[in-house]
């Protein structure tokens, strides 16, 4: 799939012409360097160094990513433990285990921290951006793709994305993360598993660049496919305990 | 040695290797509380007037309090143990469970039972349709609260829920307010960007009340919010009207008021440099009524002019005990039927400083809280200070507390 992918996208660049769907195809590829399925289960963990390198805070999530810009996080470090975050298309709400009584939030606040709930639960770009080829470029010492994505909606935590793929096999490798008011909020880099041939994204680096300047790591541990029943998507519902099993 | 098994036990859930079917965690906070006492009110008057044990000062205290929080397959927990050091006093330590309910899931139904937190509603300064918990609001660095005995059944799909909630099934006499028994629903159904909710309770004692929430993000930093509900009948503390001057028992009594309503409008505004701003109304028709607090403001001079230099002990000591009994009007849940809240806070990095203030313009009557947080890891800090104040007549003005301030470690594991 990747390699006609590919395939489809060089014709393309060499006729000279990357038709908006081509760069959607492009975005489609990286996202499954990151959410091999519509409706997974996976284990995140973020760690956030300070400018001097040591070591902030560290935080763990199980995130449910689900199809149709549908997330469930639930906190797992011993200071969050019990809250819980759902994101359904621009819709988002919190739940804090002292009160089991689930608020409605604002975009706004879903960026709180230095990895928001917006950098955990969403794990794909083509579902929420409008895609267009800027052209090749270098990135180090492979050839690269260059694409801008455009927010669909506003609800996205970042309205527009810079985007650097590889260009032989579309892997994620880079990204400038802009805010609505068109700050650059953050730049990301990707550590893929294998650098050689890779599969997967192990790793997500964030550098922000708005406020501290801090370093934000989120690893992907344990990935499997997973579709959670439509009632646990119910915001009433966060405040039940299901097994999670 | 009931204390020591508790520690035993905390400690050996803290270091039990976590396993998929066990899901334990839990909380150890040492604070500290500064509490300085009115020099107005009822409570001050009596006070001054004779030993201090008719109206015992305020105390500082040390605190602490342990929480564990369990779930083993169908059965969930939250126990707590409080142990409460006042400056002077001897220990005292209360074990509790705040949460100890069975859940399960059958015909498309969840069922619950046990004791449970169930909260309802949308406002952050009060909360008329909390028709289940009732929590108390605007405390100093709130704990969890001790949930409710429940039988419940809800149902959910994508975007509705219904719950029916069966309040202190146990008792079928007694008890009052949120702790009567009572048949509780509430419906639920998300349109869009707005949150909708009806509510219905029927309690023993206090008979049927209705009310409806929405629930609105107007924009990416604008969340608006706003409920209502009427009540047939609410509990209310109130003094017997044919008491003289002075009482010989306690003439305030929980009584049934007729029908009342309350209301509550907010927003919210969140900015994306993280700082936030919240404003609330609300009007609480089961508060005391204006012509209700001059009564009471009456009676508490009456009491106080009929003593003079000459009055014999026995009699000063009657004044005071009055007096003090007097403070039971404070026991409501709305002093003031109007109140107005304004609040903000910043959240920058690992610190959370915030700054409230809740107004009662019927007496201009205040309370200030400032706090901040630091978030760790495993550890947390918390510290605050809270003034009561206003013009001397104000309600909040003669509250037994002046000042009061809170110094607080936690670790959470």
């Amino acid at each position: 799939m990747i390699t006609k992918t590919l395939l489809l996208a060089a014709s393309l660049l060499l006729c000279g012409a990357a038709p908006a769907q081509e760069a959607a195809a492009l975005i489609q590829a990286a996202d499954r360097y990151r959410l091999a399925g519509e409706n997974m289960q996976i284990e995140t963990n973020i760690s956030t160094y300070n400018r001097d390198g040591t070591l902030d805070k560290e935080r763990a999530y199980i995130v449910f990513a689900q199809a149709g810009h549908q997330s469930l996080v639930l906190m797992q470090s011993p200071a969050e433990k019990g809250q819980k975050v759902l994101m359904r298309g621009d819709d988002f709400w919190l739940l804090m285990p002292q009160t089991q009584r689930p608020l409605r939030i604002t975009p706004s606040q879903k960026l709180l921290g230095d990895a928001s709930t917006g950098d955990i639960a969403t794990l794909s770009w083509s579902e929420d951006y409008d895609g267009s080829l800027v052209g090749e470029e270098r990135c180090g010492e492979a050839a690269c793709l260059h694409l801008t994505l455009s927010a669909q909606r506003k609800g996205v935590s970042y309205q527009r994305i810079e985007l650097w793929i590889g260009k032989a096999r579309q892997e994620p490798l880079k990204a400038d993360l802009y805010l609505s008011s068109d700050k650059l909020a953050k730049q990301a880099s990707f550590v893929m598993d294998k650098p050689a041939a890779p599969t997967r994204v192990d790793e997500m680096v964030l550098q922000d660049q708005l406020s501290n300047h801090k370093e934000t790591r989120v690893r992907y541990g344990t990935r499997q496919a997973k579709t959670i029943p439509e009632n646990w998507l119910n915001p009433m519902f966060l405040a039940r305990n299901p097994s999670l099993e | 040695m009931r204390l020591g098994s508790a520690w035993l036990l905390l400690g050996l859930a803290a270091m039990a290797p976590a396993r998929a079917d066990v899901d334990v965690g839990g909380q150890l906070r040492l604070r500290w509380d500064e509490r300085s006492a009115a020099t107005a009110g009822p409570l001050a008057t009596a006070a001054a007037l004779v030993a201090p044990d008719v109206a015992p000062p305020q105390r500082d205290s040390l605190s602490l309090l342990s929480e564990l929080r369990g779930r083993w397959r169908f059965i969930s927990a939250n126990a707590a143990l409080d142990q409460v050091r006042p400056e002077g006093g001897p220990t005292t330590s209360r074990a509790r469970f705040n949460e100890l309910y069975a859940s399960g899931e059958a015909f498309g139904w969840q069922f619950s039972a046990g004791r449970k937190i169930v909260g309802w509603d949308v406002g952050y300064g009060f909360r008329p349709n909390d028709m289940v918990q009732s929590e108390p609001r605007l405390q100093l660095l709130p704990g969890t609260p001790q949930g409710r005995a429940v039988v419940d059944a809800e149902h959910f799909d994508a975007d509705t829920a219904w719950s029916f909630v069966w309040v202190n099934p146990q008792r079928p006499e007694d008890g009052s307010g949120s702790d009567e028994q009572a048949l509780a629903a509430r419906a639920y159904r998300r349109a869009g960007a707005a949150d909708w909710y009806g509510f219905a309770r029927w309690g023993e004692h206090t008979r049927g009340s209705l009310g409806a929430a929405l629930a609105w993000v107007a924009s990416d930093t604008l969340e608006l919010h706003a409920s209502a509900r009427w009540a047939e009948r609410v509990h209310t503390w109130a003094i017997d009207p044919a008491v003289g001057t002075i009482a010989r028992d306690n003439p305030w009594r929980v009584q049934q008021q007729g029908a009342s309503s309350q209301a509550l409008i907010g927003a919210s505004w969140t900015g994306e440099n993280q700082l936030s701003l919240l404003a609330e109304a609300w009007y609480d028709g089961s508060a005391a009524s204006d012509d209700r607090w001059q009564a009471w403001a009456g009676r508490n001079a009456g009491l106080a002019n009929s003593l003079s230099p000459a009055s014999p002990a026995a009699l000063r000591g009657a004044v005071a005990g009055n007096l003090a009994w007097q403070a039971q009007a404070f026991g409501a849940t709305s002093l003031r039927r109007r109140n107005l809240l304004l609040r903000t806070a910043w959240k920058h990095e690992k610190w959370q400083p915030a700054l409230d203030l809740l107004y009662q313009p019927e007496d201009a009557g205040r309370v200030i809280t400032a706090s901040i947080e630091w978030q760790g890891d495993r550890v947390s800090i918390d510290a605050g200070l809270r003034q009561y104040g206003g013009p001397s007549s104000a309600v909040l003005a003669q509250l037994p507390l002046r000042r009061s301030a809170y110094l607080a470690a936690t670790w959470s594991f």
